[in-house]
């Protein structure tokens, strides 16, 4: 029974809370970074890791902080995290470091983070958090590289850096430049929200 | 009041000192990429068959590598700072080692466009400052015919703003390179 809740606060994120699709958060880097397929999955995993680690020592504090100065103290836990994944990008996967660029460091603003601490963390076991934090971040990821693959088939007719449409396929540049993005996640978050509507066991099963 | 000022302090603390553990930790492995990076790129600028040693040359102006193989100079290597669509674009020229020609250009940093001004990163586009002199100015022509004008190369199309940064930074940093570089380029020949 307590692994299945664990489940489904891990689910939530995933498809009925999806922090992208259903909550809108962290448009910044959302409509940035995923001009490709493996920027959005890169951002989605330094993103989960920021947040995985966040709410897990935010929820252990959270006792010991006067409630006065809890943002910035979750502040200052974010920022180490976000620094500390910065670093390791850049020692061990120069190349994405060098693709994302300064939306690594962005992180710390990406409202969803301090949002999951402050409604979630904050107010549950360490369990559950995590598993919040993962479902939240899972589904972040997920959204961010179904938008780069979108975008990266349509506007270089690739898909992770594979030829997919070959060269019969005059590449619609637009869509990896910034109106693309608006583009492609409108009618992502269009299509997302009607099959959602019509409340398809699948969803209901995961959510 | 106190508890605040405790909780807070503890909290940065803490913090700073995982980050200059972490720093520490990862500072040789990111120095070593950024060299990697860097040796990569200068590397390609001249076609020898053995891989020429690298050293600064100390100017006022742009940072200048003198190439070497086996003592003999054969060419030198300038880093070009400029800004491009997205921000900073940081390549390389070489030269050769009378500066009668380009040898080769190497972008070692950009934050363009993917699919139009990131081209400035292919080889099509790079291959092209092969040759050029590097005493004259390097013009740009649109859509085709390079031999419309002299020194030119072909910009790439939909991204002019790109082709621009990279010729007009070129053709700035080797202006100030160019002086300090004659009077020393008879030093290999020794």
């Amino acid at each position: 029974m307590k692994n299945e809740t664990l489940l489904t606060h891990f689910g939530k994120g995933l498809i009925q809370n999806n922090p992208v699709f259903v909550q809108v958060l962290g448009m910044c880097p959302t409509l940035a970074v995923t001009t490709s397929a493996v920027n959005g999955l890169a951002m989605g995993a330094a993103t989960t890791f920021v947040l995985f680690f966040s709410a897990a020592i935010a929820t252990l504090v959270n006792v010991i902080v006067p409630s006065q100065v809890r943002i910035p103290v979750y502040a200052v836990i974010i920022a180490t995290f976000v620094t500390i994944a910065d670093l390791i990008l850049k020692a061990f996967f120069p190349p994405l470091s060098a693709a994302l660029g300064p939306y690594v460091p962005l992180i710390v603003v990406n409202c969803m983070i301090l949002g999951r601490i402050e409604a979630f963390a904050t107010r549950n076991p360490f369990l559950p958090s995590l598993a919040d934090a993962l479902g939240m971040g899972a589904g972040f990821t997920a959204a961010l590289m179904i938008l780069g693959a979108v975008r990266e088939l349509l506007g270089a007719g690739e898909i992770f850096g594979a030829v997919i449409l070959g060269s019969a396929y005059p590449p619609m540049l637009i869509m990896i430049l910034p109106p693309g993005a608006f583009l492609v996640l409108g009618i992502l978050m269009a299509l997302f929200n009607h099959l959602q509507e019509k409340d398809l066991p699948i969803l209901r099963k995961a959510g | 009041m106190k508890k605040m000022i405790i909780v807070l302090t503890t909290v940065a603390i803490i913090s700073g000192t995982t980050l200059a553990i972490a720093y520490s930790a990862f500072l040789p492995l990111i120095q070593h990429n950024q060299q990697v990076a860097l040796e990569r790129s200068l590397g390609a600028l001249f076609e020898q068959g053995e891989s020429p040693e690298f050293s600064e040359i100390e100017t006022e102006g742009p940072t200048i590598y003198r190439a070497r193989v086996e003592g003999q100079v054969i060419g030198y290597a300038v880093r070009v700072v400029t800004t491009g669509y997205g921000g900073e674009i940081r390549l390389l020229v070489g030269i050769g080692p009378n500066l009668e020609r380009i040898t080769g250009m190497e972008v070692v940093e950009h934050v363009e466009t993917p699919g139009l001004g990131g081209k400035i990163d292919e080889p099509s586009f790079k291959e092209q400052f092969e040759g050029l002199q590097p005493q004259q100015d390097i013009a740009y022509v649109k859509g085709g015919d390079t031999q419309a004008k002299e020194n030119s190369i072909e910009a790439i199309s939909g991204a002019t703003i790109s082709t621009d940064a990279v010729v007009s930074g070129i053709n700035k940093t080797l202006d100030s390179a160019l002086p300090a570089l004659t009077d020393r380029a008879g030093e290999g020949e020794e």
